[in-house]
């Protein structure tokens, strides 16, 4: 039943993306213990230093190819 | 000897604010917000195009529907017809309802065409598709403008799994015009305690064509394109690109980073779901707007570490 709860909720927020419509889980996670019958919502941030995102990433198309993230994941730090 | 009607639409006239036609466009391109803008006319002028943005309620219709659409009284509220003499009775009406702003657009939408304005052709329904969608058209969030919006969306499925399968069905019903979907599995017996958009008779088939049976039969107006492949380096950027929303129901890290890395290129959302033990998580990764997977996730676990 787990799965079902939170693929229903994927699914309705991106209904809302689509739509325009409300406010999605953009900077919140929004959790559910099956158990405790509980949902809870934690603010979540963005790191200015992020390698993909930051304002000095240079994360482009011809690194994601030849990156093998079978093996690692891990992006040049921003700034190197 | 004038008739009564003549008198009573000068007496009504009096009583309404009308403005021109380049007016309304100043209004629209101008304002702080979005103004509201509402054509008053019948279904089949409506549907020979409107002026973009404005919203559908034949006069015949307007004072019992109004408040759902405009809930604020004190915000104006532009009312146009053919040529600028329903809408007079229409603000009127509204007046009546107590908004303290409803003007009339003198000369109407023939006025607006002759000025050489922009307007909208709505989309022509069919008949089962006004049955399939007629909930969502009396929800004002949707309505017929929304449903057109979700029409006309492609969403990227990443796993035809426990998450993506209600994803799936729900996305499908609500009329996704294009669900791709991404997954190199084959569907198995123990999938199906969770995986409900699969099937006993299907056991054995490619999740991709298991998903696409299921979805067409539940709604042939979406487009199920399926992806019999692993989610890799050399294809993501390419998958991304076709859609406008990603929804990632695979459960390892790898795919997690390599998505991440190609939506933020590609300045697409992510809607991400997963599940650890009895808890699940929901979040959106909108590449700018809000953190991104590596925001949270800066450092890669050991590969052993990597739960499956
Ligand atoms: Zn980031």
């Amino acid at each position: 039943m787990l799965p079902g709860v939170i693929g229903v909720l994927q699914a309705t927020e991106v209904i809302k993306l689509i739509l325009g419509q409300g406010d999605p889980l953009v900077g919140r996670l929004l959790t559910f213990d099956a158990l405790e019958s509980t949902f809870r919502t934690l603010k979540v941030g963005r790191d200015p230093e992020c390698p993909a995102c930051g304002a000095e990433a240079k994360l482009d198309a011809s690194q994601v190819r030849d990156m093998d993230y079978q093996v690692s994941c891990e992006l040049p730090i921003a700034g190197d | 000897m004038p008739r009564k009607y003549d008198q009573l639409f000068e007496t009504v006239r009096q009583n309404v604010d009308e403005v021109d036609v380049q007016a309304l466009k100043s209004a629209i391109d101008n304002g702080d917000s979005k103004p509201f803008v509402i054509d008053v006319r019948e279904r089949d002028e409506w549907e020979q195009g409107h002026v973009p943005g404005a919203r559908f309620i034949p006069r015949g219709f307007l004072e019992m529907r109004i408040e759902e659409q405009v809930p604020e009284k004190d915000q104006p509220v532009y009312l146009y017809c053919a040529g600028g003499v329903r809408s007079i009775f229409a603000a009127q009406a509204l007046q009546q309802l107590g908004y303290e702003n409803a003007i009339s657009i003198s000369g109407g939408f023939g006025a607006w065409k002759d000025a050489g304005y922009p307007f909208d052709i709505p989309r022509q329904w069919t008949p089962d598709q006004r049955q399939r969608y007629s909930r969502h058209f009396l929800i004002p969030e949707v309505g017929e403008h929304g449903q057109g919006k979700l029409l006309d969306a492609k969403v990227l499925m990443i796993g035809a799994g426990g998450l993506g399968s209600p994803a799936a069905l729900y996305l499908a019903a609500a009329g996704v015009g294009k669900l791709g979907i991404v997954d190199s599995d084959e569907v198995d017996l123990s999938n199906l305690q969770r995986q409900i958009v699969h099937s006993t008779s299907r056991v054995g088939e490619p999740k991709t064509e298991s998903a696409r049976t299921f979805v067409n039969d539940l709604n042939p107006d979406v487009e199920v394109v399926g992806i019999h492949e692993r989610l890799n380096a050399s294809n993501v950027l390419d998958l991304v690109a076709d859609y406008d929303v990603v929804v990632n129901g695979a459960d390892n890290f790898a795919t997690r980073y390599l998505l991440n890395d190609a939506c933020v290129i590609l300045g697409k959302p992510i809607v991400d779901g997963s599940i650890f033990r009895f808890e699940g998580q929901v979040t959106v990764y909108k590449p700018h707007e809000g953190p991104c997977y590596r925001c949270m996730f800066p450092e890669p676990p050991p590969a052993d570490l990597a739960p499956t």
